[in-house]
């Protein structure tokens, strides 16, 4: 009971600091998805010059559509892990004064970050309804999606974040990693038009069933075909969702006692 | 069958810490240091055993690195013992430190939330008892700014007014006494003194000994991680400090010296009546001067120099210190001398002796203590009593 109002708190103490002394506030935060679209599209557009597929049953022809629908939850998730692990970090006064549920300190970052998310999304299922694509039928499932993208992104920040504690190295790793996992998922591309040869076959794979691709690939589904994932896709997320959370408490659960003296 | 009225018990704790000799905290270190990666154990609390009543005000005592901040931790929850256990039957809050977790960009309002929340409150809770926590801090003018804009006293004062109304029936307290100034110290002390008075339970640590021996019922002694002694507080400060300063062998006259020594007290000269004269001896009801001559080696900040007088039969009878008057010299050195003027003295016939003391601001380094530093007697004057050390000048009616 106390702790709910704990995260509660702690959660809006992250969305309430963000943007303390910035002019534009909270216009920042769609910003950066915004400017990154335009990069992307100005980059396929017009120096490695490829065609937009047209989505499945839509008939959305539109790179900057297709862009925002991936990039607005992979930015979810590679936000959340990174500064997830800073806010452990940056909470050892506390962890080392104070004993409260330490994994708070990231469940924060998912619900803040998450409140962002929702705020982006509708800016974009504005922009598709102006392209000529009502997103609004598919809200219902984006949403559940959204809480199992939530739940898999925190159990990869709890993990993350419970290790770095012992191993600076891990953020920096892991900036690493998350930029290499950014192009093995389908956000920028279509993995339809991947070539036929061996690495375009090995991508195609990796980003259609990897862990983060087969989300994105879900998210596509919903904006930008304006179509069901498959059964057996929305199966895979939930049962990936709830055991890589589990792992992701567990690990933390196991580690989190000793932070105290490790910080 | 376990005592009901044991609202905590230590049992067997035991908190060991890892020294590495390198300490790797990146991954290389830990792969190319595999199997060479040295590290000792170091017992920080060494199998420490003791039972907290309810509504006992419970003192841990221990020079610095004996275990006392572990120990806190480990009933606190906040580091896990490697064996023994800790058992809390009742609601508890530590103040390890104040304001931990206060945001400087969020208001006074904001943190008051946040910092309660963390300390365990729910959020009617804390609605409760807002303005509760704000008028103890007396911020009301300031509740609504952000943090940062306030002075440090302002900090630890609202800091200070959301712990106590976290409203524990056991708290447990490190070092608190020795921030903020004077006036502050002192309503944490009226705070826990209403707390125990209420029949809480608190557990403190603290490095002054005089609020151990006035506050504890019971103390315990730890060094190196060992629960060496229990039992009374005053006993126990008087052994510890026995322990810890070292007695040095009586001089000549008789006194006994003991202390870091960075100032002492070399000489103390009783003049009687407005004479020029040193003399060992007055009356009741003479005007008595106390010349305190000493001697700095070093320039000590903020010294408190206090005198006690006690009877031969070893009766304190006072022991005023210059804290307490407000009189403490931002700082002392070379060589000088102090008077203390105690007017129309209400002692009684006997032999007394003036013991002289000169400590820290916070009355927890020694700088000086000299026992037996001047024995005087006290002849009959006016008015004369057979019984007891002092006179109160009663005011005999019959009716």
């Amino acid at each position: 009971m106390a702790h709910r109002n704990l995260l509660y708190l702690l959660s809006l103490k992250e969305l309430r600091t963000r943007y303390k002394k910035s002019v534009l506030g909270w216009a920042w935060s769609l910003f950066n998805p915004l400017s990154q679209m335009l990069i992307f599209t100005v980059i396929f557009t017009y120096v490695f010059v490829a065609k937009p597929l047209a989505g499945d049953p839509s008939g959305l022809k539109n790179f900057p559509l297709y862009f925002l629908s991936g990039l607005l939850p992979w930015n979810f998730f590679s936000i959340t892990t990174s500064v997830a692990m800073s806010n452990v970090q940056g909470g050892a006064g506390l962890i080392k004064k104070v004993a409260f549920p330490h994994e708070h300190l990231v469940f924060s970052v998912v619900a803040a970050q998450f409140v962002t998310l929702l705020i982006e999304t509708a800016i974009l299922v504005i922009a598709l309804f102006v392209a000529g694509q009502n997103a609004l039928p598919w809200l219902p499932v984006v949403l559940p999606l959204y809480a199992l993208w939530a739940l898999f992104t925190a159990g990869i920040a709890l993990a993350l974040s419970a290790f770095n504690v012992f191993f600076h190295d891990v953020q920096y790793l892991w900036t690493i990693l998350s930029q290499m996992l950014f192009y093995v998922t389908p956000v920028i591309y279509f993995t339809d038009a991947l070539p036929d040869v061996f690495v375009g076959r090995v991508l195609n794979n990796v980003a259609n069933y990897g862990p983060t691709g087969s989300y994105i690939v879900a998210f596509h589904n919903l904006f930008y075909d304006g179509r069901w994932p498959t059964g057996w896709l929305l199966l895979q997320l939930a049962a990936m969702a709830v055991g890589i959370f589990a792992l992701g408490m567990w690990i933390f659960g196991r580690l989190s006692p000793r932070f105290a003296e490790e910080m | 069958m376990p005592d009901p009225t044991v609202i905590l018990a230590v049992d067997h704790l035991v908190k060991s810490f890892r020294i590495h000799h390198q300490k790797s905290n990146s991954l290389k270190q830990l792969i190319a240091g595999r199997g060479r990666n040295r590290y000792d154990d170091f017992l920080a609390v060494d199998d420490v055993t003791f039972d907290v009543h309810e509504g006992e005000v419970f003192g841990i005592i221990g020079q610095n690195g004996s275990g006392k901040s572990t120990l806190l931790k480990c009933m606190a929850g906040i580091l896990q013992p490697n064996a023994g256990s800790v058992r809390v039957t009742r609601r508890m809050g530590a103040l390890l430190e104040l304001g931990a977790g206060f945001h400087p960009e969020l208001s006074g309002r904001e943190n008051v939330y946040l910092n309660a929340a963390i300390l365990g409150m729910g959020r009617k809770e804390i609605a409760l008892r807002f303005d509760e926590i704000v008028d103890f801090s007396g911020l009301h003018a300031f509740i609504d700014q952000p943090a940062k804009t306030y002075s440090s006293g302002m900090y630890v004062r609202l800091a200070f007014a959301v712990a106590i109304n976290v409203d524990p029936q056991l708290l447990i307290v490190d070092e608190i006494l020795a921030v903020g100034d004077v006036s502050f110290q002192r309503r944490c002390l009226e705070k826990f003194v209403e707390f125990r008075n209420e029949g809480r339970t608190i557990v403190l640590v603290t490095h002054d000994l005089g609020s151990v021996k006035s506050l504890c019922d019971r103390a315990i002694w730890l060094e190196r991680g060992k629960a060496i002694d229990e039992g009374d507080p005053s006993d126990l400060v008087e052994a510890y400090t026995e322990r810890m300063l070292g007695a040095e062998a009586p001089a000549a006259d008789g006194s006994v010296r003991r202390g870091s020594g960075e100032i002492r007290i070399t000489k103390v000269e009783m003049f009687v009546n407005g004479s020029a004269f040193a003399v060992k001896r007055c009356r009741t009801n003479d005007d008595v001067l106390l010349r305190l001559y000493y001697q700095a080696e070093k320039t000590m900040p903020q010294p408190v120099v206090g005198i006690e007088i006690q009877s031969l039969g070893g009766a304190t009878v006072t022991a005023p210190n210059t804290r307490d008057v407000g009189m403490v010299p931002p700082t002392m050195w070379g060589s000088g001398a102090i008077d203390v003027s105690l007017s129309n003295v209400a002692l009684l016939p006997g032999t007394y002796d003036i013991h002289t003391t000169v400590t820290d601001f916070n009355r927890a380094l020694i700088y000086d203590h000299l026992r037996e530093a001047l024995r005087f007697d006290v002849m009959t004057g006016k008015p004369y009593e057979t019984d007891g050390v002092v006179t109160m000048r009663p005011e005999w009616k019959l009716s």
